[in-house]
């Protein structure tokens, strides 16, 4: 069953020619980890942002478990590559805040804030405030936030996008890890191929001028990881870079197109 | 090794003698205080060359230790019927009236323009109007207006730190970043939820350093306010001692001032420093 259904979804701002979004169609179902691959500028965020009910549609339409969605709401929640978090509380009031707008009992709400803390390995920082830690901490602070609010679909803008190489792969792993054990539907933005690739249940390739989907594929890598395989082993297998290779090579021809 | 005859750079040796770099902080550096400190009392010598050696006659500079003297005396003998004591005291209390009216309107009113473009677009050639006009220039309509009492004293100041407040409240609302008042939304934030707590304590800085402007403000129209038919201030003392060109009086009431209005400046940096300590943090 599918949670986010976009339809024929088109978006132009005021006052532009060009369509920021052309006849964009996906669906999310709740086990899946959608993955929006794409250079800067090709709608990667315009397509969150609608789906998060900031930005209204121009053409088409989104639905969330079948109701048309008009505003932000509680079952989609978003993470942000520069954390939006709050610097004045600490981690764990950071995490309690959803739940705390929301007003649920204060011990439904520790309940739940512990478990995520211990969920994303931040049990140990809980009292500290965000702009203490580290990029990577901070950002598994959104990603608590997000998960301890009643949220049913997470929707991330290149969450990773600031963070070293290394502490990136250790967040892919630990993403993978949230969704599968949170049972929600991921819709995640990057212009990391390797990241896509090996995240994706399914990747829709963007290209710009106007933002479109222009790929679609179904990659297996993140089933790969979740039977047991090492990481590295996976992104270093022939079978992996080859379609990295592909993917960066219609990249590129889209680059040229756009050029000509 | 070391004691082989061609070997002639000893580098095992040499780093075993090594002497570890001493780390910076263990050696006496000069932080901002010492040189704060040094600034000051090269500004005392130089004040008490001056005038020590004869160049500037003490009734355009009086020496220091005349402005001590004057200090002791005014402690309890008075000037102009009150002591400085007094006279202090009656300037501290129309700045802080005035600072609290300013808070208590200017944050308010900060924030509904910051929030609501219309009201930014009615009320900013208002706040533009009147923000530059020197506090001498409408005194006389003040006075017109609202009399010669203590009103009128109050409100000159009261103005000079109302703007600085406005804006920079109205500034520290609008320049709240989008993505986390977006990320705060799809958490569940009603538009009140949204303003107490995401945007109010986000801006919370900026309005701390537009009030720490402002005193500065006030207290730069204080002497203008104590022109309007003051017995008491500093302001007041002040102008009174400069009609009988008695200057001790005059640079002590100078230098009271400016500690004063130091004190103040430090008490509210402190404050900023503990309500807002992710300031100047990179988030
Ligand atoms: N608020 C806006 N007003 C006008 N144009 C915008 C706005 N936001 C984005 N755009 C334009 O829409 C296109 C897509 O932007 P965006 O969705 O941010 O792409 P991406 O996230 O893939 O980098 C870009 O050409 C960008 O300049
Ligand atoms: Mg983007």
């Amino acid at each position: 069953m599918s949670l986010l259904q976009v339809d024929k979804l088109g978006v132009t701002y005021p006052g532009q020619l060009q369509p920021a979004l052309h006849q964009v169609s996906l669906s999310l179902a709740r086990d899946e980890l959608l993955v929006a691959l794409g250079p800067s500028g090709c709608g990667k965020s315009t397509l969150l942002g609608v789906l998060a009910g900031f930005i209204a549609p121009s053409q088409g339409r989104v639905l969330f478990a079948g109701q048309p969605v008009t505003a932000p709401g509680v079952e989609r929640a978003v993470v942000f590559q520069h954390d939006a978090l709050l610097p004045w509380l600490n981690v764990h009031d950071n995490v309690a805040f959803g739940l705390k707008l929301q007003g649920a009992d204060a011990l439904t709400r520790e309940r739940i804030v512990a478990d995520t803390l211990r969920l994303v390995g931040l049990a140990d920082v809980a009292g500290k405030r965000t702009w203490q830690l580290s990029g990577g901490m901070r950002q598994r602070v959104g990603i608590a936030r997000a998960l301890a609010s009643r949220s049913q679909v997470l929707l991330l803008d290149e969450p990773f996008g600031a963070l070293d190489a290394f502490t990136r792969e250790q967040m892919q792993q630990l993403l993978l890890r949230v969704w599968q054990q949170s049972q929600r539907g991921v819709f995640l933005i990057t212009h990391d191929i390797e990241e896509a690739l090996f995240l994706a249940t399914e990747l829709v390739l963007m290209s710009p001028g106007p933002g479109r989907i222009v790929q679609r594929l179904r990659p297996t890598f993140n089933q790969r990881y979740r039977a047991g395989e090492d990481v590295r082993a996976i992104k270093s297998d022939p079978e992996f870079i080859a379609l990295r290779e592909s993917l960066l090579h219609s990249l590129f021809r889209q680059g040229h197109e756009e050029a000509a | 090794m070391s004691t082989s005859p061609t070997t002639l750079i000893a580098v095992p040796d040499s780093l075993d003698t090594a002497t570890p770099v001493a780390p910076a902080d263990r050696r006496w550096q000069p932080q901002a205080a010492h040189w704060a400190a040094l600034s000051i009392a090269s500004l005392l010598l130089l004040w008490w060359a001056l005038t020590a050696s004869g160049l500037i006659a003490p009734l355009f500079l009086p020496p220091p230790q005349a402005v001590l003297a004057k200090f002791g005396e005014l402690l309890n003998g008075g000037y102009m019927d009150a002591t400085l004591p007094q006279h202090l005291l009656a300037s501290l209390q129309r700045m802080l009236l005035a600072l609290l009216a300013a808070v208590v309107v200017g944050i308010p009113l900060g924030i509904v323009i910051g929030v609501f473009p219309l009201a930014r677009h009615l009320l900013d050639p208002v706040i533009e109007f009147y923000r530059p006009l020197p506090p001498l220039a409408y005194l006389p309509l003040i006075v017109i207006w609202f009399g010669i009492g203590e009103a009128s004293k109050v409100l000159l100041i009261f103005l000079a730190i109302l703007a600085p407040v406005l804006i920079a409240t109205a500034h520290g609302v609008a320049s709240v970043s989008q993505l986390r008042q977006q990320a705060a939304l799809s958490l569940g934030a009603s538009r009140w939820q949204l303003l107490r707590h995401v945007i109010l304590p986000g801006a919370l800085p900026e309005i701390i350093t537009g009030v720490r402007i402002g005193l500065g403000a006030g207290w730069s129209t204080l002497v203008a306010a104590e022109l309007i038919a003051a017995t008491r201030g500093l302001g007041f003392m002040i102008q009174s001692a400069a009609q009988f060109l008695v200057t001790d009086v005059v640079v002590l009431g100078i230098i009271v001032i400016a500690l004063v209005a130091f004190a103040l400046e430090l008490g509210l940096r402190r404050l900023q420093q503990r309500l807002t300590p992710w300031h100047g943090q990179h988030h």
